[in-house]
Protein backbone atom coordinates (compact mmCIF):
# COMPACT_ATOMS: atom_id res chain seq x y z
CA UNK A 1 0.00 0.00 0.00
CA UNK A 2 1.90 3.19 -1.04
CA UNK A 3 1.94 5.89 1.82
CA UNK A 4 0.79 9.84 1.90
CA UNK A 5 1.88 12.76 3.13
CA UNK A 6 -0.30 15.53 4.99
CA UNK A 7 0.76 19.29 5.72
CA UNK A 8 -1.51 21.15 7.49
CA UNK A 9 -1.42 25.32 8.06
CA UNK A 10 2.35 24.82 8.95
CA UNK A 11 4.51 28.08 10.27
CA UNK A 12 8.04 27.58 10.80
CA UNK A 13 10.72 30.33 11.64
CA UNK A 14 14.59 30.90 12.13
CA UNK A 15 14.59 32.82 15.15
CA UNK A 16 12.70 36.07 14.23
CA UNK A 17 12.78 35.25 10.66
CA UNK A 18 9.30 33.67 9.18
CA UNK A 19 10.23 30.98 6.90
CA UNK A 20 6.78 29.56 6.73
CA UNK A 21 3.30 31.04 6.51
CA UNK A 22 0.69 28.80 6.72
CA UNK A 23 1.79 25.86 4.59
CA UNK A 24 -0.97 23.17 3.88
CA UNK A 25 -0.21 21.01 1.32
CA UNK A 26 -1.02 17.00 0.62
CA UNK A 27 0.62 14.36 -1.04
CA UNK A 28 -1.37 11.60 -1.83
CA UNK A 29 -0.77 7.61 -2.03
CA UNK A 30 1.86 6.82 -5.17
CA UNK A 31 2.02 10.68 -6.18
CA UNK A 32 5.29 12.60 -7.15
CA UNK A 33 4.30 16.45 -6.33
CA UNK A 34 6.52 19.28 -7.21
CA UNK A 35 7.02 21.76 -4.95
CA UNK A 36 8.32 24.52 -7.16
CA UNK A 37 10.04 28.05 -5.88
CA UNK A 38 13.21 30.38 -6.39
CA UNK A 39 15.53 29.92 -3.75
CA UNK A 40 14.62 31.31 -0.52
CA UNK A 41 11.13 30.81 -0.72
CA UNK A 42 10.57 27.95 2.11
CA UNK A 43 11.10 24.78 0.00
CA UNK A 44 14.21 23.36 1.98
CA UNK A 45 12.43 25.19 5.34
CA UNK A 46 9.54 22.86 4.71
CA UNK A 47 11.87 19.96 3.81
CA UNK A 48 13.53 20.48 7.06
CA UNK A 49 10.13 20.36 8.83
CA UNK A 50 8.86 17.58 7.21
CA UNK A 51 12.25 15.71 8.29
CA UNK A 52 11.91 17.06 12.48
CA UNK A 53 15.25 19.18 11.88
CA UNK A 54 13.28 22.51 12.39
CA UNK A 55 10.42 21.94 14.37
CA UNK A 56 7.44 23.81 13.11
CA UNK A 57 5.90 26.79 15.13
CA UNK A 58 2.67 25.88 13.99
CA UNK A 59 0.44 23.61 12.12
CA UNK A 60 0.45 19.58 11.75
CA UNK A 61 2.57 17.56 9.88
CA UNK A 62 1.65 13.79 9.36
CA UNK A 63 2.25 10.70 7.57
CA UNK A 64 0.35 7.62 6.73
CA UNK A 65 2.66 4.88 5.54
CA UNK A 66 0.47 1.41 5.57
CA UNK A 67 -2.35 2.21 6.71
CA UNK A 68 -0.90 4.10 10.15
CA UNK A 69 -1.14 7.48 10.68
CA UNK A 70 2.15 8.80 12.42
CA UNK A 71 2.33 12.60 13.73
CA UNK A 72 5.57 13.84 12.40
CA UNK A 73 6.00 17.14 14.54
CA UNK A 74 8.36 16.76 17.47
CA UNK A 75 9.75 13.42 16.69
CA UNK A 76 13.31 13.04 15.85
CA UNK A 77 14.97 13.17 12.42
CA UNK A 78 15.85 9.44 13.07
CA UNK A 79 12.60 8.20 14.30
CA UNK A 80 10.80 9.88 11.40
CA UNK A 81 13.26 8.24 8.82
CA UNK A 82 13.18 5.28 10.39
CA UNK A 83 8.84 5.32 9.64
CA UNK A 84 10.04 4.83 6.33
CA UNK A 85 10.76 8.54 4.94
CA UNK A 86 13.79 9.05 3.15
CA UNK A 87 15.69 12.16 1.61
CA UNK A 88 17.75 12.74 -1.35
CA UNK A 89 19.37 16.52 0.72
CA UNK A 90 20.36 19.48 -0.77
CA UNK A 91 23.83 19.48 -2.11
CA UNK A 92 23.55 15.55 -1.58
CA UNK A 93 25.53 15.22 1.37
CA UNK A 94 27.63 12.04 1.02
CA UNK A 95 30.49 10.86 3.16
CA UNK A 96 33.11 11.72 0.83
CA UNK A 97 35.87 9.56 2.07
CA UNK A 98 33.79 6.18 2.18
CA UNK A 99 33.53 4.48 -0.96
CA UNK A 100 30.46 4.36 -2.73
CA UNK A 101 29.40 1.03 -1.44
CA UNK A 102 30.13 2.26 2.47
CA UNK A 103 28.06 4.99 1.44
CA UNK A 104 24.98 3.23 0.04
CA UNK A 105 25.16 0.43 3.09
CA UNK A 106 25.06 3.23 5.49
CA UNK A 107 21.59 4.41 3.75
CA UNK A 108 20.48 0.64 5.19
CA UNK A 109 21.37 1.27 8.08
CA UNK A 110 18.13 0.95 9.85
CA UNK A 111 16.68 -2.15 10.75
CA UNK A 112 13.54 -2.85 8.30
CA UNK A 113 15.83 -1.72 5.62
CA UNK A 114 18.90 -4.58 6.37
CA UNK A 115 16.85 -7.64 5.25
CA UNK A 116 15.97 -6.10 1.90
CA UNK A 117 20.04 -5.08 1.31
CA UNK A 118 20.61 -7.87 -1.40
CA UNK A 119 17.52 -6.56 -3.38
CA UNK A 120 18.04 -3.17 -2.90
CA UNK A 121 21.66 -3.56 -4.10
CA UNK A 122 21.16 -5.07 -6.85
CA UNK A 123 18.49 -2.77 -7.70
CA UNK A 124 20.69 0.93 -7.65
CA UNK A 125 23.60 -1.22 -9.59
CA UNK A 126 21.48 -2.36 -12.22
CA UNK A 127 19.67 1.40 -11.98
CA UNK A 128 23.10 2.81 -11.85
CA UNK A 129 25.58 0.79 -13.93
CA UNK A 130 28.50 3.32 -13.24
CA UNK A 131 27.95 3.15 -9.30
CA UNK A 132 28.96 -0.34 -9.75
CA UNK A 133 32.40 0.06 -11.77
CA UNK A 134 33.19 2.26 -9.10
CA UNK A 135 31.64 0.95 -5.77
CA UNK A 136 35.03 0.69 -4.16
CA UNK A 137 36.12 4.17 -5.12
CA UNK A 138 35.86 7.10 -2.69
CA UNK A 139 32.94 9.03 -3.07
CA UNK A 140 34.57 12.70 -2.56
CA UNK A 141 36.15 11.57 -6.35
CA UNK A 142 33.38 11.84 -8.41
CA UNK A 143 31.73 13.82 -10.65
CA UNK A 144 28.51 15.96 -9.41
CA UNK A 145 26.62 13.49 -11.26
CA UNK A 146 28.08 10.16 -9.91
CA UNK A 147 27.80 11.43 -6.71
CA UNK A 148 23.37 12.25 -7.44
CA UNK A 149 23.60 8.87 -8.20
CA UNK A 150 24.95 7.63 -4.83
CA UNK A 151 22.78 10.21 -3.15
CA UNK A 152 19.57 8.76 -4.71
CA UNK A 153 20.83 5.18 -4.26
CA UNK A 154 21.74 5.91 -0.51
CA UNK A 155 18.27 6.99 -0.21
CA UNK A 156 16.59 3.71 -2.66
CA UNK A 157 18.59 1.51 0.27
CA UNK A 158 16.56 3.04 2.88
CA UNK A 159 13.29 1.01 1.58
CA UNK A 160 11.66 3.95 1.81
CA UNK A 161 7.85 4.27 1.21
CA UNK A 162 7.71 8.28 0.90
CA UNK A 163 10.67 9.28 -0.98
CA UNK A 164 11.74 13.51 -0.63
CA UNK A 165 13.62 14.87 -2.95
CA UNK A 166 15.68 18.50 -2.48
CA UNK A 167 16.59 20.36 -5.09
CA UNK A 168 18.48 17.67 -6.99
CA UNK A 169 19.37 19.55 -9.99
CA UNK A 170 21.55 22.09 -7.87
CA UNK A 171 25.41 21.69 -9.53
CA UNK A 172 24.38 19.73 -12.40
CA UNK A 173 25.09 20.23 -15.84
CA UNK A 174 21.77 20.62 -17.79
CA UNK A 175 22.13 17.17 -19.63
CA UNK A 176 22.64 15.89 -15.95
CA UNK A 177 19.40 17.79 -14.68
CA UNK A 178 17.49 16.02 -17.10
CA UNK A 179 18.85 12.39 -16.78
CA UNK A 180 18.09 12.86 -12.55
CA UNK A 181 14.71 13.85 -13.03
CA UNK A 182 14.04 10.85 -14.80
CA UNK A 183 15.66 8.45 -12.79
CA UNK A 184 13.41 9.73 -9.88
CA UNK A 185 10.44 8.57 -12.30
CA UNK A 186 12.02 5.61 -12.64
CA UNK A 187 12.59 4.97 -8.87
CA UNK A 188 9.45 5.81 -8.31
CA UNK A 189 7.86 3.79 -10.89
CA UNK A 190 9.70 0.37 -10.01
CA UNK A 191 9.67 0.90 -6.28
CA UNK A 192 6.18 2.27 -6.01
CA UNK A 193 6.89 5.55 -3.80
CA UNK A 194 5.35 8.12 -3.15
CA UNK A 195 7.57 11.58 -3.75
CA UNK A 196 7.98 15.24 -2.99
CA UNK A 197 10.38 16.59 -4.56
CA UNK A 198 11.95 20.50 -4.10
CA UNK A 199 13.43 22.18 -7.52
CA UNK A 200 14.01 25.15 -8.84
CA UNK A 201 14.21 23.94 -12.16
CA UNK A 202 10.42 24.40 -13.32
CA UNK A 203 10.51 22.65 -16.97
CA UNK A 204 12.29 19.46 -15.28
CA UNK A 205 9.99 19.16 -12.72
CA UNK A 206 6.56 19.21 -14.65
CA UNK A 207 7.99 16.51 -16.57
CA UNK A 208 7.33 13.77 -14.05
CA UNK A 209 5.51 15.91 -11.14
CA UNK A 210 1.38 15.25 -11.22
CA UNK A 211 0.36 18.08 -9.61
CA UNK A 212 2.17 20.96 -7.98
CA UNK A 213 2.60 23.96 -5.29
CA UNK A 214 4.52 27.35 -6.05
CA UNK A 215 5.92 28.61 -2.79
CA UNK A 216 6.36 32.21 -2.87
CA UNK A 217 8.01 34.28 0.49
CA UNK A 218 6.59 30.73 2.60
CA UNK A 219 3.22 30.81 1.37
CA UNK A 220 1.97 28.62 -1.13
CA UNK A 221 0.52 31.23 -3.80
CA UNK A 222 -0.54 28.71 -6.49
CA UNK A 223 -1.41 25.13 -6.79
CA UNK A 224 -1.65 23.07 -9.81
CA UNK A 225 -3.57 20.20 -10.34
CA UNK A 226 -1.68 19.10 -13.34
CA UNK A 227 1.46 20.33 -15.02
CA UNK A 228 -0.32 21.83 -18.01
CA UNK A 229 -2.31 24.10 -15.30
CA UNK A 230 0.90 24.99 -13.39
CA UNK A 231 2.43 26.28 -16.82
CA UNK A 232 -0.45 28.02 -17.70
CA UNK A 233 -0.45 29.90 -14.55
CA UNK A 234 -0.08 33.67 -14.57
CA UNK A 235 2.00 33.61 -11.14
CA UNK A 236 4.04 30.90 -12.54
CA UNK A 237 4.97 32.79 -15.76
CA UNK A 238 5.12 36.16 -13.82
CA UNK A 239 7.50 35.67 -11.34
CA UNK A 240 8.77 32.24 -12.21
CA UNK A 241 9.63 31.65 -15.37
CA UNK A 242 10.17 35.69 -16.56
CA UNK A 243 7.40 35.72 -18.93
CA UNK B 1 78.03 -10.05 10.39
CA UNK B 2 79.68 -6.69 10.01
CA UNK B 3 78.87 -4.81 13.36
CA UNK B 4 77.50 -2.51 12.42
CA UNK B 5 74.99 -4.13 10.05
CA UNK B 6 73.88 -6.29 12.80
CA UNK B 7 73.48 -3.31 14.88
CA UNK B 8 71.41 -1.51 12.20
CA UNK B 9 69.09 -4.86 11.21
CA UNK B 10 68.43 -4.88 15.53
CA UNK B 11 68.14 -1.46 15.85
CA UNK B 12 65.11 -1.91 12.93
CA UNK B 13 63.72 -4.95 14.19
CA UNK B 14 63.53 -3.97 18.05
CA UNK B 15 62.04 -0.58 16.37
CA UNK B 16 59.89 -2.42 14.95
CA UNK B 17 58.53 -3.91 18.01
CA UNK B 18 58.22 -0.76 20.01
CA UNK B 19 56.24 0.48 16.89
CA UNK B 20 53.95 -2.20 17.70
CA UNK B 21 53.64 -0.53 21.12
CA UNK B 22 53.12 2.91 19.65
CA UNK B 23 50.56 1.62 16.99
CA UNK B 24 48.01 0.06 20.23
CA UNK B 25 48.63 3.47 22.10
CA UNK B 26 47.82 5.84 18.75
CA UNK B 27 45.39 3.40 17.16
CA UNK B 28 42.25 4.00 19.82
CA UNK B 29 43.47 8.10 19.65
CA UNK B 30 42.93 7.78 15.69
CA UNK B 31 39.59 6.90 16.52
CA UNK B 32 39.04 9.60 19.04
CA UNK B 33 40.55 12.08 17.48
CA UNK B 34 40.82 10.96 13.91
CA UNK B 35 37.38 10.36 13.51
CA UNK B 36 35.29 11.61 16.21
CA UNK B 37 37.06 15.08 16.33
CA UNK B 38 37.36 14.21 20.16
CA UNK B 39 41.12 15.90 21.44
CA UNK B 40 41.26 13.58 24.18
CA UNK B 41 44.99 14.33 25.09
CA UNK B 42 43.87 11.80 28.16
CA UNK B 43 44.20 8.83 25.95
CA UNK B 44 48.07 8.11 26.99
CA UNK B 45 46.33 8.71 30.79
CA UNK B 46 43.78 5.91 30.09
CA UNK B 47 46.74 4.09 28.91
CA UNK B 48 48.50 4.01 32.40
CA UNK B 49 45.25 3.56 34.17
CA UNK B 50 44.55 0.15 32.55
CA UNK B 51 49.04 -0.54 33.05
CA UNK B 52 48.41 0.11 36.81
CA UNK B 53 45.50 -1.92 36.96
CA UNK B 54 47.06 -4.61 35.08
CA UNK B 55 50.09 -4.36 37.33
CA UNK B 56 47.32 -5.24 40.37
CA UNK B 57 45.31 -7.70 39.36
CA UNK B 58 48.40 -9.49 38.24
CA UNK B 59 49.67 -9.19 41.55
CA UNK B 60 46.46 -10.56 43.07
CA UNK B 61 46.02 -13.40 40.69
CA UNK B 62 49.06 -14.63 38.57
CA UNK B 63 46.48 -14.06 35.65
CA UNK B 64 49.22 -13.17 32.39
CA UNK B 65 49.21 -9.46 31.60
CA UNK B 66 47.70 -9.41 28.10
CA UNK B 67 44.92 -11.35 28.95
CA UNK B 68 44.08 -9.38 31.87
CA UNK B 69 43.98 -6.27 29.91
CA UNK B 70 41.55 -8.13 26.86
CA UNK B 71 39.09 -8.81 30.12
CA UNK B 72 39.27 -5.63 31.00
CA UNK B 73 38.20 -3.78 27.41
CA UNK B 74 34.21 -3.90 28.67
CA UNK B 75 34.85 -1.75 31.42
CA UNK B 76 36.99 0.68 29.79
CA UNK B 77 34.59 1.20 27.11
CA UNK B 78 31.65 1.84 29.01
CA UNK B 79 34.12 4.24 31.10
CA UNK B 80 35.15 6.00 27.79
CA UNK B 81 30.88 6.19 26.89
CA UNK B 82 30.68 7.32 30.35
CA UNK B 83 32.95 10.39 30.00
CA UNK B 84 31.74 11.13 25.89
CA UNK B 85 28.66 11.34 27.99
CA UNK B 86 29.82 13.92 30.25
CA UNK B 87 31.96 15.61 27.48
CA UNK B 88 28.89 16.39 24.31
CA UNK B 89 26.32 17.41 27.45
CA UNK B 90 28.65 20.31 28.53
CA UNK B 91 30.78 21.01 25.84
CA UNK B 92 30.21 19.50 22.44
CA UNK B 93 26.52 20.06 22.53
CA UNK B 94 27.10 23.57 22.68
CA UNK B 95 29.78 24.28 20.23
CA UNK B 96 32.42 24.73 22.80
CA UNK B 97 34.90 21.73 21.92
CA UNK B 98 37.63 23.34 20.51
CA UNK B 99 39.64 24.42 23.89
CA UNK B 100 37.19 23.97 26.90
CA UNK B 101 36.66 20.45 25.52
CA UNK B 102 40.74 20.42 24.98
CA UNK B 103 40.69 21.72 28.69
CA UNK B 104 38.25 18.99 30.03
CA UNK B 105 40.66 15.99 29.14
CA UNK B 106 43.54 17.85 30.03
CA UNK B 107 41.36 17.73 33.63
CA UNK B 108 40.48 14.04 33.11
CA UNK B 109 44.56 13.52 32.58
CA UNK B 110 45.52 15.00 35.69
CA UNK B 111 42.43 13.44 38.13
CA UNK B 112 43.77 10.34 36.59
CA UNK B 113 47.15 10.56 37.68
CA UNK B 114 46.36 12.31 41.05
CA UNK B 115 43.97 9.31 41.41
CA UNK B 116 46.57 6.74 41.19
CA UNK B 117 48.88 8.56 43.29
CA UNK B 118 46.13 8.58 45.75
CA UNK B 119 44.98 5.05 45.71
CA UNK B 120 48.11 2.92 44.26
CA UNK B 121 51.23 5.19 45.32
CA UNK B 122 54.04 7.17 43.15
CA UNK B 123 56.28 3.98 42.98
CA UNK B 124 56.33 2.19 39.83
CA UNK B 125 54.54 -0.88 39.21
CA UNK B 126 55.40 -3.86 36.78
CA UNK B 127 54.54 -7.59 35.82
CA UNK B 128 56.43 -10.19 35.09
CA UNK B 129 54.88 -12.61 32.16
CA UNK B 130 55.75 -16.13 31.55
CA UNK B 131 57.51 -15.47 28.28
CA UNK B 132 59.21 -12.21 29.69
CA UNK B 133 62.60 -13.33 29.98
CA UNK B 134 62.81 -15.40 26.98
CA UNK B 135 64.51 -14.25 23.45
CA UNK B 136 63.96 -15.92 20.08
CA UNK B 137 67.31 -15.50 17.83
CA UNK B 138 67.06 -15.17 14.07
CA UNK B 139 71.42 -15.47 13.23
CA UNK B 140 72.07 -12.34 15.05
CA UNK B 141 68.62 -10.54 15.35
CA UNK B 142 67.29 -10.32 18.41
CA UNK B 143 63.57 -10.92 18.92
CA UNK B 144 62.60 -10.65 22.47
CA UNK B 145 58.86 -11.91 23.27
CA UNK B 146 58.65 -9.38 25.93
CA UNK B 147 58.09 -7.17 22.88
CA UNK B 148 57.39 -9.30 20.66
CA UNK B 149 53.98 -10.23 22.56
CA UNK B 150 52.20 -7.32 23.22
CA UNK B 151 53.16 -6.20 19.55
CA UNK B 152 51.57 -9.04 17.96
CA UNK B 153 48.58 -8.72 20.60
CA UNK B 154 48.01 -5.07 19.36
CA UNK B 155 48.40 -5.70 15.69
CA UNK B 156 45.36 -8.20 16.07
CA UNK B 157 43.39 -5.69 18.03
CA UNK B 158 44.08 -3.46 15.72
CA UNK B 159 43.32 -5.64 12.75
CA UNK B 160 39.78 -6.49 14.43
CA UNK B 161 38.73 -3.09 14.60
CA UNK B 162 39.92 -2.21 10.84
CA UNK B 163 37.46 -5.44 10.01
CA UNK B 164 34.66 -3.93 12.41
CA UNK B 165 34.85 -0.09 10.97
CA UNK B 166 34.46 -2.08 7.30
CA UNK B 167 32.25 -4.68 7.81
CA UNK B 168 29.66 -3.61 10.26
CA UNK B 169 26.91 -0.62 10.33
CA UNK B 170 28.00 0.54 13.47
CA UNK B 171 31.38 0.91 12.46
CA UNK B 172 30.65 2.44 8.76
CA UNK B 173 28.61 4.81 10.70
CA UNK B 174 31.72 5.68 13.03
CA UNK B 175 33.54 6.40 10.03
CA UNK B 176 31.34 8.73 8.54
CA UNK B 177 30.35 10.91 12.01
CA UNK B 178 32.95 13.36 11.79
CA UNK B 179 32.17 13.70 7.52
CA UNK B 180 28.65 14.90 8.08
CA UNK B 181 26.89 14.39 11.43
CA UNK B 182 23.34 15.80 10.27
CA UNK B 183 23.02 13.66 6.67
CA UNK B 184 23.78 10.19 9.62
CA UNK B 185 20.34 11.36 11.31
CA UNK B 186 18.98 11.30 7.91
CA UNK B 187 19.76 7.53 7.36
CA UNK B 188 18.24 7.62 10.71
CA UNK B 189 21.30 7.08 12.69
CA UNK B 190 21.60 8.93 16.23
CA UNK B 191 25.05 10.57 15.59
CA UNK B 192 25.68 11.01 19.57
CA UNK B 193 24.71 7.21 19.64
CA UNK B 194 27.55 6.46 17.35
CA UNK B 195 30.03 8.90 19.10
CA UNK B 196 29.41 7.57 22.22
CA UNK B 197 30.20 3.79 21.45
CA UNK B 198 33.07 4.86 19.12
CA UNK B 199 34.74 6.99 22.41
CA UNK B 200 34.57 3.60 24.36
CA UNK B 201 36.19 1.40 21.63
CA UNK B 202 38.63 3.82 21.92
CA UNK B 203 39.14 3.65 25.43
CA UNK B 204 39.08 0.24 25.54
CA UNK B 205 41.94 0.30 23.11
CA UNK B 206 43.55 2.20 25.31
CA UNK B 207 43.44 -0.44 28.23
CA UNK B 208 44.89 -2.89 25.74
CA UNK B 209 47.56 -0.75 25.08
CA UNK B 210 48.28 0.00 28.93
CA UNK B 211 48.60 -4.05 29.07
CA UNK B 212 51.15 -4.10 26.23
CA UNK B 213 53.45 -1.34 27.82
CA UNK B 214 53.25 -3.11 31.49
CA UNK B 215 54.47 -6.18 29.55
CA UNK B 216 57.23 -3.89 27.93
CA UNK B 217 58.57 -1.56 30.57
CA UNK B 218 57.88 -0.93 34.51
CA UNK B 219 54.98 2.04 34.40
CA UNK B 220 54.19 4.69 37.10
CA UNK B 221 51.19 7.18 37.23
CA UNK B 222 52.99 9.73 35.28
CA UNK B 223 54.16 7.06 32.06
CA UNK B 224 52.10 8.83 29.59
CA UNK B 225 53.52 11.59 29.46
CA UNK B 226 56.17 10.67 26.72
CA UNK B 227 53.52 9.05 24.84
CA UNK B 228 51.27 12.11 24.40
CA UNK B 229 53.19 13.48 21.87
CA UNK B 230 54.03 10.66 20.09
CA UNK B 231 50.76 9.03 19.99
CA UNK B 232 49.25 12.51 18.41
CA UNK B 233 52.08 12.74 15.91
CA UNK B 234 51.58 9.06 14.88
CA UNK B 235 47.94 9.83 14.29
CA UNK B 236 49.18 12.68 12.37
CA UNK B 237 51.66 10.93 10.25
CA UNK B 238 48.86 8.45 9.57
CA UNK B 239 46.39 10.20 8.18
CA UNK B 240 44.03 10.98 11.02
CA UNK B 241 41.90 8.42 10.25
CA UNK B 242 43.10 5.85 8.95
CA UNK B 243 44.32 2.98 11.25
CA UNK B 244 46.66 1.36 8.65
CA UNK B 245 48.41 5.00 7.77
CA UNK B 246 48.22 5.20 11.73
CA UNK B 247 50.39 1.32 12.16
CA UNK B 248 52.50 2.52 9.33
CA UNK B 249 53.09 5.57 10.91
CA UNK B 250 53.59 3.99 14.43
CA UNK B 251 56.28 1.54 12.87
CA UNK B 252 58.49 4.19 11.44
CA UNK B 253 58.13 6.41 14.38
CA UNK B 254 59.94 3.20 16.16
CA UNK B 255 62.42 2.23 13.97
CA UNK B 256 63.64 5.74 13.49
CA UNK B 257 63.92 6.48 16.99
CA UNK B 258 65.35 3.27 17.77
CA UNK B 259 68.11 3.57 14.92
CA UNK B 260 68.94 7.10 15.93
CA UNK B 261 69.37 5.95 19.69
CA UNK B 262 71.29 2.97 18.54
CA UNK B 263 74.05 4.95 16.79
CA UNK B 264 73.89 7.99 18.53
CA UNK B 265 72.41 7.91 21.30
CA UNK B 266 68.81 8.01 22.72
CA UNK B 267 68.91 11.99 23.76
CA UNK B 268 68.60 12.24 19.64
CA UNK B 269 65.85 10.10 19.21
CA UNK B 270 62.94 12.02 19.79
CA UNK B 271 63.82 15.19 18.15
CA UNK B 272 65.53 12.99 15.13
CA UNK B 273 61.71 11.09 15.50
CA UNK B 274 60.01 14.66 15.59
CA UNK B 275 61.78 16.26 12.62
CA UNK B 276 60.97 13.19 10.26
CA UNK B 277 57.28 14.27 11.30
CA UNK B 278 57.26 17.78 10.37
CA UNK B 279 59.36 16.34 7.18
CA UNK B 280 56.62 14.07 6.10
CA UNK B 281 53.69 16.79 7.30
CA UNK B 282 56.17 18.86 4.55
CA UNK B 283 56.01 16.77 1.74
CA UNK B 284 52.65 14.87 2.75
CA UNK B 285 50.20 17.42 4.52
CA UNK B 286 47.40 14.73 4.54
CA UNK B 287 50.10 12.34 6.44
CA UNK B 288 50.64 8.14 4.77
CA UNK B 289 47.07 7.08 3.92
CA UNK B 290 44.91 10.66 4.83
CA UNK B 291 42.71 11.56 1.96
CA UNK B 292 42.44 15.33 0.87
CA UNK B 293 38.47 14.79 0.14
Amino acid sequence: MAASLLIEDVDAAYGAVRALDGVSLKVAPGETVALLGTNGNGKTTLMRCILGLLKPTRGRIAATIEGTTTELVGRSPEEIVDLGIAIVPEGRRLFPRLSVEENLLLGAYRRSARAAIPRNLEFCYDAFPRLKERRSQPVGSMSGGEQQMVALGRAVMCAPKILLVDEPSVGLAPILVARTIEKIAELKEKLGLTVLMAEQNFHQAIRIADRGYVLVHGRVEFQGDSPAALGDSDLVRKFYLGL
Amino acid sequence: MDPDLALLLNGIVSGLLLGGLYAAAAAGLSVSFGMLDVVNIAHPAFMVLGSLIVALLWAATGLDPLLLSILLTPAFWALGAAIYVAYHHFFERRGDEAIQGLAFFFGVMFIIEVGLVLAIGPEQHFVDAAYANTTWRLGEIDLPLRMLVPALVSFAAIGGLVLFLRRTFTGRAIAAVAQDREALRLLAIDPVRIKRLAFGISIAMAALAGGALVVVQPVDAWSGHVFIGRVFAVVIMGGLSSLGGCVLAALAFGVVENVTASFYGPSWSPAVAFGCLLLVLAVRPQGFFGRTA
